[in-house]
């Protein structure tokens, strides 16, 4: 009997390593008509997988996107939720077991996850020359070119563009820090109410710290220089061991999701935070969430400022659905309905300059955010993204040197 | 004494019921911040979104509902079956042994070790994989579940009708189900049980499309939806605290 | 005819029963190895060696089984105690209902409620305020995602000692203790004499396969742990998770490392188990 089992499991093991499922013919799309590819794209189940943390991005897309998609392109939009992590493991296995046809058609991705997923030649593309709406983007700006100072080489398709911000209450605190030193005032001033959290939105923060020690807000720039990394990083733990007394918790412990600092901010418990969407706040103060005193503003140095983007699995089954879906969200109307302050409040990829009149004119007189910054306030303080590995390092040592210490 | 007894009681009783009340509370609740007690708003408005169908969690109710009630019925079932072949061979207690591995192992790394296997034969990311990967570790709980059942007796019985001329069909339809009749309904709500609070393999196996009502949960935890949160506590605790109402040894699993 | 049927049985039972556990266990260690993986690029035991020397994982096990030990011993202390307290009320049919009513809550439910009423801005922290033993919300101490795994413990107690109550209270009745108490007592024995020698040690003698099974859940806890840990040391499974969704991709293999180990060890401690008793099932 035993040997049966193990006769069992080999003939398991080799006829699932063989299994390989039916080919779709290839899109070309260098002959590829793009009304074909409409026509193709007919009909089809499309599936996207997203970060669904805030109810407003869910709301954009469930309640904007997919019902257009549905009536003018007989498209049939399905979310499926999951971010950078989550999106690198599924293509890593589809990969390994090689699914043709994989799980995923469109996903939605920032650097780090373009970087890993680079790495495992996850993407499809060349793609986004070919999109009509690719003409209204300026692909010569360097924020929307490069994607953590590798070009994006047109295989993921810019969505939205935010800068970082910190946030703060200015019912509590009159002068928030806009350096390291100004930091270390406030927290001894404030001990408790400020801390990192142990995700994209903490690290990035870190970069932010990591190029003020640098000397400037250019010193990330290039690629990656382990010698300044091991001199500035070093700087950098120096500091935050420095001020851990006076953190959330005394530094014993740091929050895994920037969400959870919202609601920590939300409920007082915290008085200074930081968020992509430059602070990302009249949303919640929308919401009730936020006090309506919370104000956001730029670090002295300058915050990163960066892209995110759409992009197409290698074995997505639906790629013409993919193409049209990423198309019309980056078409005016659909950047503009993104735009909105009360809304899912993000800025447009598109180059204002370069839309038809009509357009511009919608564009120009989107009403301003009532209590945020703009990114247009912002400009001067762009950082541009450093290299992931930068980010990779600051991840282990974080852990390494900060959380497990 | 008795005084003190009745007081540890009424304490122990009013801690069981806390969870309930305040989950229901919650779930009927917004707006609802430190440091108040007490909600601002208190009222049907969360609940009619769900009767409308907007959360989603009207779908996910019965989705789980369909998995949970699926695993069981296969569980219980191939867990009676084959259960008998294995209690009756000599190695018995081998087999026995070898069953309890997949059942003791953390649903999540068994979950993330075998995802490979569920990608490659297209089992990933839909329905039938969920309900496959819980069939796996529901059916070695079925198995244990039945093993006393398959004893000294029950094969006396089994000789008894085949010495009476009864054939297999008849032994199993006349006397062995029969008799085995209300283990089958406690293995089979044990069963849907383990599949209906099942978070870490459906999280890996489904891979977020298959949306149980815990990975509902899981889902309003991070976008800090308490009162959806509260709403989905809700429908998972209805159907196990129906049938503690109906048969305590429904619920009440004694054998793990 | 019967040997064929048998054989066809066991079949089935490898198939569903024992295939799955060996495959996903053979996939573990080949990732571990970098044998298999997109990003690995061939043998080696340079994660192990990671995993081992790094001292994460023993952090991290010795934090998992120190957890589900003092859970455990609270969670059988109190259910003990209870059932000397009540084990003739449950007779009544409300206190039976509310009794079992527990059982009814899973692991994420608990944890979720735990956030609800335990965390800083939860419905403690807000009755403390109200009164004015806390001026500010920082003041009220850590409960969840603390040092002490406090959130944790509480939370696996509440889950698990209902169960060992009605457990107790089931095998209480089964094993006529009261009736042994009762001739005890007849016999001169001091009322705390018979609890000590004799109802605590049946108790715990009839259920003990049944704690330590309940010990190597806990172990592998995931979604209480996930809600109300911390970063560092983090439970087995949460650990195993979080190496596994990493960003480098090139030490997701470290995950499997330490999965490998996990399910070594739990295998190893139920064989243990069943090899010291001939049946684990508990009748009554």
């Amino acid at each position: 009997m035993k040997k049966n089992i193990w006769y069992i499991l080999l003939v398991f093991s080799l006829w699932s390593a063989c299994q390989s499922s039916q080919e779709k013919p290839s899109l070309d799309l260098s002959n590829t008509e793009w009304s074909a590819i409409v026509e193709q794209a007919k009909g089809s189940d499309l599936h996207f997988m997203m970060w669904q943390g805030s109810p407003e991005i869910n709301h954009y897309i469930l309640e904007f996107v997919k019902p257009r998609l549905k009536a003018n392109y007989d498209i049939e939009l399905n979310v499926i939720g999951g971010q950078g992590p989550e999106i690198v493991q599924l293509m890593m296995g589809e990969k390994q077991a090689n699914v043709e046809s994989g799980q995923v058609d469109m996903v939605w991705i920032n650097g780090e996850t373009f970087f890993q997923l680079r790495q495992i030649q996850g993407l499809w593309g060349p793609f986004v020359e070919s999109l009509p709406n690719a003409q209204y983007v300026d692909f010569e700006d360097p924020f929307i070119s490069i994607d953590f100072q590798q070009p994006v080489n047109y295989m993921e398709c810019p969505w939205t563009i935010s800068q970082f911000a910190m946030v703060y209450d200015s019912a509590k605190i009159s002068n928030p820090p806009t350096n390291l030193d100004e930091l270390k005032t406030y927290v001894q001033e404030y001990p408790g109410t400020f801390t990192i959290s142990n995700d994209f939105s903490g690290m990035t923060l870190l970069k932010s710290f990591l190029a003020e020690i640098s000397g400037s807000s250019q010193g990330l720039n290039g690629p990656f220089n382990e010698d300044n990394y091991l001199e500035w990083s070093g700087k950098l733990w120096d500091f935050i061991e420095e001020i851990r007394p006076y953190l959330w918790k005394a530094g014993s412990t740091f929050p895994k999701e920037q969400t959870k600092m919202d609601q920590m901010f939300a409920n007082g418990e915290i008085y200074l935070g930081f968020g992509f969407g430059e602070g990302a706040i009249d949303d919640k103060i929308h919401q009730g969430l936020f006090p309506n005193t919370t104000r956001a503003y730029p670090w002295a140095n300058g915050t990163i400022k960066n892209t995110n983007y759409l992009g197409i699995a290698y074995n997505a089954p639906n790629k013409e659905a993919a193409l049209v879906a990423i198309n019309y969200m980056l078409s005016p109307e659909a950047q503009l309905q993104k735009a909105d302050p009360k809304g899912m409040d993000a800025n447009t990829v598109l180059d204002i300059d370069q839309l038809p009149d009509e357009w511009k004119t919608k564009f120009q007189n989107i009403t301003r955010r009532e209590y945020g910054i703009s990114m247009n306030d912002m400009k001067e303080y762009a950082i541009q993204e450093p290299d992931p590995r930068y980010m990779i390092r600051l991840y282990e040592d974080f852990r390494k040197y900060i959380i497990e210490n | 004494m008795v005084k003190v007894k009745n007081i540890a009681l009424g304490i122990y009783i009013a801690l069981i019921a806390f969870p309930f009340i305040y989950l229901l509370i919650l779930s009927f609740s917004a707006d609802w911040r430190f440091p108040e007690l007490w909600p601002q708003y208190f009222g049907l408005r969360n609940w009619s979104r769900v009767i409308s169908g907007e959360t989603g969690l009207l779908s996910s109710f019965v989705l789980s509902l369909v998995i949970s009630l699926s695993v069981a019925t296969s569980a219980t079932l191939t867990g009676f079956f084959i259960s008998r072949y294995v209690n009756y061979h000599p190695k018995k207690r081998l087999w026995t042994l070898i069953t309890y591995f997949p059942y003791v192992l953390a649903p999540v790394v068994f979950g993330a070790c075998l995802s490979f296997y569920f990608i490659k034969v297209g089992l990933f990311g839909n329905t039938a994989g969920v309900i496959l990967s819980q069939f796996i570790i529901a059916f070695p709980y079925a198995l244990i579940f039945f093993s006393s059942y398959w004893g000294e007796q029950t094969r006396e019985y089994e000789n008894l009708v085949a010495t009476l001329g009864g054939n297999p069909w008849t032994t199993y339809t006349k006397v062995l189900i029969p008799m085995a009749g209300p283990l089958m309904m406690i293995c089979f709500f044990q069963t849907f049980l383990i599949s209906w609070f099942e978070y870490g393999l459906t999280s890996i196996i489904g891979v977020g499309k298959v949306e149980t009502l815990t990975i509902k949960v899981f889902l309003f935890i991070k976008e800090a939806n308490f009162y959806y949160g509260a709403m989905s506590c809700c429908l998972l605790i209805l159907p196990p605290a129906l049938l503690i109402y109906f048969n305590k040894k429904y619920v009440f699993n004694k054998l793990i | 005819m019967r040997t064929k049927y048998q054989n066809i049985g066991l079949l089935f039972f490898a198939v569903l029963g024992i295939i799955p556990f060996a495959l996903s266990f053979i996939y573990a260690l080949l990732y571990s190895l970098g044998l298999v993986g997109v990003a690995n690029s061939g043998f080696t035991i340079e994660h192990w060696q990671e995993i081992l020397e790094s001292g994460e994982f023993i952090k991290s096990f010795g934090f998992s089984a120190f957890m589900a030990l003092i859970a455990m011993v609270f969670s059988v202390g109190i259910a003990l105690w209870l059932t000397l307290l009540f084990h003739k009320k449950i007779q009544h049919k409300t206190i039976s209902f509310l009794l079992y009513l527990p059982l009814a809550l899973p692991g994420v439910v608990s944890a979720f409620f735990a956030v609800q009423i335990l965390s800083k801005s939860g419905y403690f922290s807000r009755w403390f305020y109200q009164i004015g033993w806390i001026k500010d919300i920082q003041e009220f101490p850590d409960l969840i995602n603390d040092d002490f795994g406090f959130g944790i413990i509480l939370t696996f107690v509440s889950v698990v000692m209902p169960f060992f109550l009605l457990l107790f209270i089931g095998v209480f009745k089964t094993e006529r203790i009261a009736e042994l108490e009762s001739l005890a007592a007849s016999l001169g024995s001091r009322p705390n004499q018979i609890i000590r020698r004799i109802t605590i040690p049946l108790l715990l003698h009839k259920t003990w396969p049944l704690i330590a099974l309940y010990y190597i859940f806990l172990l592998g806890a995931y979604e209480i742990p996930l809600i109300l840990g911390q970063e560092s040391p983090q439970m087995l499974s949460v650990l195993i998770v979080r190496e596994l969704k990493q960003f480098d991709l090139t030490k997701i293999s470290e995950g499997y490392v330490v999965a490998v180990i996990y399910t070594v060890l739990v295998t190893i401690m139920t064989l243990f188990l069943f090899l010291r008793r001939k049946s684990i099932r508990i009748d009554g």
